[in-house]
């Protein structure tokens, strides 16, 4: 909204003082808000990760880069980001894989579409706690439904949360039953968005449907698949309220990941330097991933479209 | 990709039973908390699980006369409620302002609102259990309420941006012309248009707060529970109480599946980030 009023260089630079008024009084509680809510507290936490602070035993001394030091020679820490990585890759992949075979599958869907769409939202939407809990009574080994599905097909119950392995297995599907939704709208909506030329001309041209997939679809559809992607790792990577009320990272520390070490420690040990700088670390690792990401897909630009 | 009609009819009957069937999965878990929430503390534990049982609301009944699960209740609405009108009330104007004027910094703005998206919460609670341990504010519903409206400001400003960039220009336009100063606008053209928009994003925030577990957790303590807090305090008790806390858990979705009943298409753009329209 450029278009400058009528009436000389007077008017135009008091139109521009009002217009700068205005924004600035439409933004200031937000940020405000945003500073106070973000900014302080992410450099009260940066701070923190330089002291050795323990709640209620005072005073905090400063002590450099000691936390980083422990934590990087720490097995705890280099455990915790291997299974954090394993989780986290192992979830998004095939949450991609089932979400962007469901909405190609969707996307050619005719009938009840509203209905099918309105039924994948809800494990995205309805209460964690609420949803967690009730898969931890389907785990239940002598209880749960799960076990008594597997025996009746003939299949040996499982120790779903018990042994190291599996209970990392069962975070994995209980995380793929709460999120492949959000791959799966991301991409039917792309697809729902796409222009219908490349199709008209990949048909002229008389190209198989997988050929159209591979080679149009595909490459149109980039631009989501990176968003999903992107939202999807983070996430998973940040992943609390599954594993916290599932195992609490047990048994022993099999589905400990980052940030339930940092929980551990900055919580229930109240050790708030250290904590810190585990958090820290982990906004360090996903600014990494989130820059390569950007810069690899402009995703931002398509954000803003 | 429509093939011929002869094709279909295999390739149409075996797509709609893979996309019913992953419907049935997600599903399920719904399926089965409602399922127990019925059953009585006999049938709860009854081995092997049944699916079918003389139904009960006894558990509805205990739960709803438990002075506990009321307070929980009501903590929950409290916060969500107060977190969604003050994020609205500050979100909108940085939102609108956004959407609609090119200045100095504003995509700067726009990309630290996408980036505390991308925090890991963890790094913001541990400085606001500092924070709020120094001001008195564990345990209190204010520290609650102002810790939400920080979890969620940004997600509020970033979707309602999309929103306003989606309504039509000439409309302001035309208000500016016939004299109306951008505030009047503001409020009398753009708020009543963008009021779908407002209440998609309202219900997202309260959502998210009336869901959220980690902050009201460790925030709270045991002052202030909210119904998650609350739920997760009992699982311990597991399976002598898992008829009671399944019909708890099952009123708790109750808001959720109503507002995915009336607003579906708004919801779906909210929960993706604004990446579908």
């Amino acid at each position: 909204m450029n278009k400058v009023p009528a009436g000389g260089l007077g008017k135009a630079a008091s139109w521009r003082r009002e217009r700068s008024h205005f924004i600035l009084l439409m933004l200031i509680p937000a940020i405000v808000l945003l500073t106070g809510l973000i900014l302080v507290p992410f450099l009260v936490g940066f701070g923190l990760s330089f002291t050795d602070y323990i709640l209620s035993l005072p005073p905090a001394r400063f002590a450099g880069f000691d936390n980083y030091l422990t934590l990087l020679s720490t097995p705890e820490f280099w455990d915790s980001l291997r299974v954090t990585l394993i989780f986290t890759v192992s979830s998004v992949a095939l949450q991609t894989a089932i979400g962007l075979g469901l909405a190609i599958l969707l996307h050619e869907e005719t009938k009840a579409v509203p209905a099918l769409r309105a039924i994948y939202l809800l494990p995205m939407a309805v209460t964690p706690i609420a949803a967690v809990f009730t898969f931890r009574m389907m785990f239940n080994p002598g209880l749960g439904v799960f076990n008594h599905i597997l025996v009746s097909l003939g299949l040996p119950p499982q120790d779903w949360l018990g042994a190291g392995n599996m209970a990392l297995f069962s975070l994995v599907l209980v995380d793929t039953w709460q999120h492949t939704p959000f791959i799966l709208l991301i991409i039917a909506g792309g697809l729902a968005s796409l222009p219908a030329d490349p199709f008209e001309a990949a048909k002229i041209d008389g190209a198989t449907p997988w050929q159209t997939f591979r080679l149009v679809t595909m490459p149109l559809l980039k631009p989501f698949l990176a968003i999903a992607l992107l939202f999807r790792s983070i996430d998973a990577f940040k992943t609390f309220d599954i594993i916290y009320v599932l195992t609490s990272g047990g048994p022993g520390t099999s589905t400990t990941t980052l940030n339930m070490y940092a929980y551990k420690q900055a919580i229930e040990f109240v050790s708030l330097g250290y904590g810190s700088s585990i958090a820290i670390v982990m906004l360090i690792i996903i600014t990494i991933v989130t820059q390569l990401f950007l810069r690899r897909s402009r995703l931002l630009t398509v954000a803003e479209s | 990709m429509a093939k011929k009609k002869k094709a279909l009819s295999l390739g149409v009957v075996l797509r709609r039973v893979i996309l019913w069937g992953f419907a049935a999965w997600c599903l399920f878990p719904i399926y089965w908390l409602v399922n127990m929430s019925l059953k009585q503390p006999v049938d709860a534990v009854a081995r092997p699980p049944t699916f079918i049982f003389m139904p009960t609301l006894q558990n509805y009944i205990e739960v709803l006369q438990d002075p506990r699960v009321i307070g929980y209740m009501m903590n929950s609405l409290i916060i969500a409620l107060s977190a969604t009108f003050f994020g609205l009330l500050i979100g909108a104007p940085a939102a609108y302002v956004l959407a609609r004027h090119r200045f100095r910094g504003d995509s700067k703005i726009a990309f630290w609102i996408l980036a505390t998206r991308f925090t890991p919460p963890i790094a913001m609670l541990i400085p606001f259990f500092v924070i709020f341990y120094n001001l008195g504010l564990l345990g209190t519903h204010a520290g609650l309420i102002v810790a939400h409206i920080g979890i969620n400001l940004a997600m509020i400003v970033w979707i309602l941006r999309g929103f306003f960039q989606d309504l039509p220009r000439d409309l302001e336009e035309a208000a500016f012309i016939d004299g109306a100063g951008r505030f009047t606008s503001f409020r009398k053209v753009i708020l009543p248009l963008a009021l779908p928009g407002i209440a998609a994003v309202g219900i997202l925030t309260f959502l998210s707060s009336w869901n959220e577990f980690l902050f009201s957790m460790v925030l709270g303590g045991n002052d202030v529970m909210t119904v998650p807090v609350g739920i997760y305090a009992y699982i311990g008790f597991e399976q002598i109480e898992w008829g009671k806390l399944s019909a708890a858990a099952t009123l708790m979705l109750a808001p959720v599946l109503i507002f995915i009943l009336l607003f579906q298409r708004q919801l779906v753009r909210g929960l993706t980030l604004g990446a579908v329209k």
